[in-house]
């Protein structure tokens, strides 16, 4: 059965280093929990990418065009002269078009959070409550016995105040 | 903080927020009985009376077809206007005592433009056909006019209050899950919802950082676009007084202005009755205030800018607007304007004022009472006084006009009463991020 050793530490910098020493001892990618958003992990964890603002940049494209034919459609489609101005005017719909841009950037880059940061999830998972409070937490998944033996000689030595064995809720 | 106080720790933050939110007193429980109480009798009272004998019920008249609701409405719009764009500035600039206060200068806008979208039902006179702004296939293939800023102010504000609100709950997430694991019963069940599993992992920080900043970058060009537009409902027209390109930075400076003086009283009574004082600080009001007397002066600029243009250009629509401004029947309520809006707000140079909790509460409310008042006559001197005397006709609010007025004021009150007890109403997450990083226990480790 997959299990999880999870060592709560109580400062950022023990945690960073923890993850980058279970890194290096060949673990799976290791997963920091903290209370707020830490520096310097893409540094010992690799690089993250995100997608965020390929939605955010469509989802503006496509409110942009959208907004405009909405304006323009339904213009057209329901033909309304007034003192012989034309039917498509360019500017009153380029402020639709606007305002849609950004409606629509909003609402994709929430899309785009919410798929690239796998949320929401709804069942439950690992997790210790006190990487909300003051705790920071360094979790990886363990195969067997020996890698946790292995991953809590790592964690303590790092400084872990503490660590945990978690089976899989799933 | 002060320094005589022992220094908070992370878990500090938990508990005085989570207390804040599930301690809830005798004093929270009556405030909230008088502001419900006064919204149904001061609000919806008036309204159902309204609806039933019709809109005739209200001072309104012909040429002074919009009145109080209206001007309610812009005052609503403008102070909804500091919290999310304020919060979105500062956030890009990386401000630190932002923290402590955006969620609630947020929840301020969200709630502003809740009131305010409720003025216009208000004033619509049917509002049972309000969806007929919205653009849908309909039997009788008729769609909205998209040429109408009216309409610009549907999509607008629609999409101001889809930002506000995605914003407000995004930067709340974390803080979210934290409540959940405190809490118990319905509280715990809503927190499990509202956090959507949130655990605080690097990829899900990561994620919430880069989200929230494009949210950010979106949002404020979205809010000076909504009072641009609340401006143009009035200078697209070619009333005298209104047919002014000045008036969409008019507008958005005011609405500004306004909202920033909202933020003041919301800290005040925040950092009051909910026991915030080691999160909302003297620093803060002082970082407000030194706002608020730039604001003013640019608000100060634009209105003699406004009068200047209209005196040098001497067309005499334009001239009798000025004249009827500055010495007729509404000439009290401007002089009290100038007085309450450009004067009052200059005690601001004090630092001892900025710092001092009660001066910058009374000067607030004073602005505040200015706003309103200037929105009041941006209506009422302009379109009671069009161009042919025989046209011109003074307007009154009527009693269910006021009432709704003040009824609106309890709304926004019991909203804001509700959602302290339910958001997070500091940032938990970034306030601790403005504390000292908790440094190694022991700094000998042999890494």
């Amino acid at each position: 059965m997959v299990s999880h050793a999870i060592g709560l530490f109580h400062d950022p910098e023990s945690a960073l280093h923890a993850a980058g020493q279970l890194k290096s001892a060949g673990f799976a990618q290791p997963e920091i929990m903290s209370p707020v958003p830490i520096h310097g992990v893409e540094e010992v964890l690799g690089p993250k990418k995100s997608v965020i603002k390929r939605f955010t940049f469509f989802g503006g494209i496509f409110g942009a065009l959208g907004g405009f034919a909405l304006a323009a459609g339904t213009a057209v489609m329901y033909l309304h002269p007034t003192g012989g101005r034309p039917i498509i005017t360019i500017p009153p719909f380029l402020i639709i078009s606007y305002e849609m841009t950004i409606l629509c950037g909003i609402l994709a880059t929430v899309l785009g959070f919410l798929i690239s940061a796998r949320l929401p999830v709804f069942r439950e998972r690992i997790y210790v409550p006190e990487t909300a409070v003051d705790k920071f937490g360094v979790t990886v998944p363990c195969d067997s016995d020996e890698q946790f033996s292995d991953a809590e000689r790592i964690l303590e030595q790092a400084g872990a105040e503490e660590v945990r064995r978690l089976g899989d809720p799933s | 903080m002060s320094s005589e106080q022992k220094p908070m720790q992370y878990s500090d933050v938990n508990d005085d927020i989570v207390r804040s939110l599930v301690v809830t007193g005798r004093k929270y429980y009556i405030t909230l009985a008088i502001a419900v109480t006064v919204m149904v009798t001061c609000f919806y009272f008036p309204w159902f009376y309204q609806l039933y004998y019709g809109i005739g019920a209200a001072g309104m008249n012909n040429p002074t077809v919009w009145g109080t609701y209206l001007a309610s409405f812009i005052f609503w719009i403008g102070l909804s206007h500091s919290g999310t764009l304020l919060s979105c500035v500062l956030h890009i600039t990386n401000s630190e005592w932002r923290k402590a206060m955006y969620r609630s200068a947020e929840a301020m806008t969200l709630f502003s433009l809740l009131v305010a979208v409720t003025m216009v039902m208000v004033h619509l006179g049917r509002p049972w056909f309000i969806h007929w702004a919205a653009p849908y296939p309909n039997q009788m293939e008729l769609w909205p006019n998209f040429r109408s800023p009216l309409l610009f102010d549907v999509i607008a504000i629609t999409t101001y209050l889809t930002g506000s609100l995605i914003f407000i709950y995004m930067g709340s997430i974390p803080d979210f899950a934290a409540v959940r694991d405190r809490t118990s019963g319905w509280r715990y069940h809503l927190y499990v919802l509202l956090s959507l599993g949130w655990r605080g992992t690097d990829t899900e920080w990561h994620r919430l950082g880069w989200a929230y900043t494009f949210l950010a970058v979106l949002i404020i060009p979205l809010a000076v676009s909504v009072h641009s537009i609340v401006s143009w409902d009035f200078a697209m027209s070619i009333v005298p007084g209104l047919h002014q390109t000045i008036f969409a930075p008019y507008f958005v400076v005011g609405a500004i202005y306004s909202g920033t003086a909202g933020i003041v009283t919301v800290m005040f009574v925040l950092r009051k009755y909910m026991n915030f004082e080691h999160f909302i600080t003297k620093i803060h009001f002082d970082n407000l205030g030194k706002l608020l007397l730039l604001l003013s002066l640019l608000w100060s600029y634009i209105n003699i800018l406004e009068l200047f243009t209209a005196w040098y250009g001497g067309t005499s629509t334009e001239y009798e607007q000025l004249r009827y401004k500055l010495t007729g029947y509404y000439s009290p309520l401007y002089w009290e304007m100038i007085l309450f809006c450009a004067v009052a707000p200059l005690l601001l140079i004090s630092k001892k004022i900025r710092t001092s909790f009660v001066p910058m509460l009374i000067l607030s409310i004073v602005i505040n009472i200015g706003m309103y008042t200037e929105r009041f006559l941006i209506i009422a001197t302009t379109l009671s006084r069009q161009y042919l005397p025989e046209s011109w006709r003074l307007y009154t609010p009527s009693m269910v006009e006021i009432s709704i007025l003040v009824g609106s004021l309890a709304m926004f009150i019991t909203l804001f009463l509700l959602f302290v007890k339910i958001f997070p109403s500091v940032s938990i997450y970034e306030v601790k991020e403005t504390m000292p990083k908790p440094q190694k226990k022991n700094g000998d480790r042999s890494w």
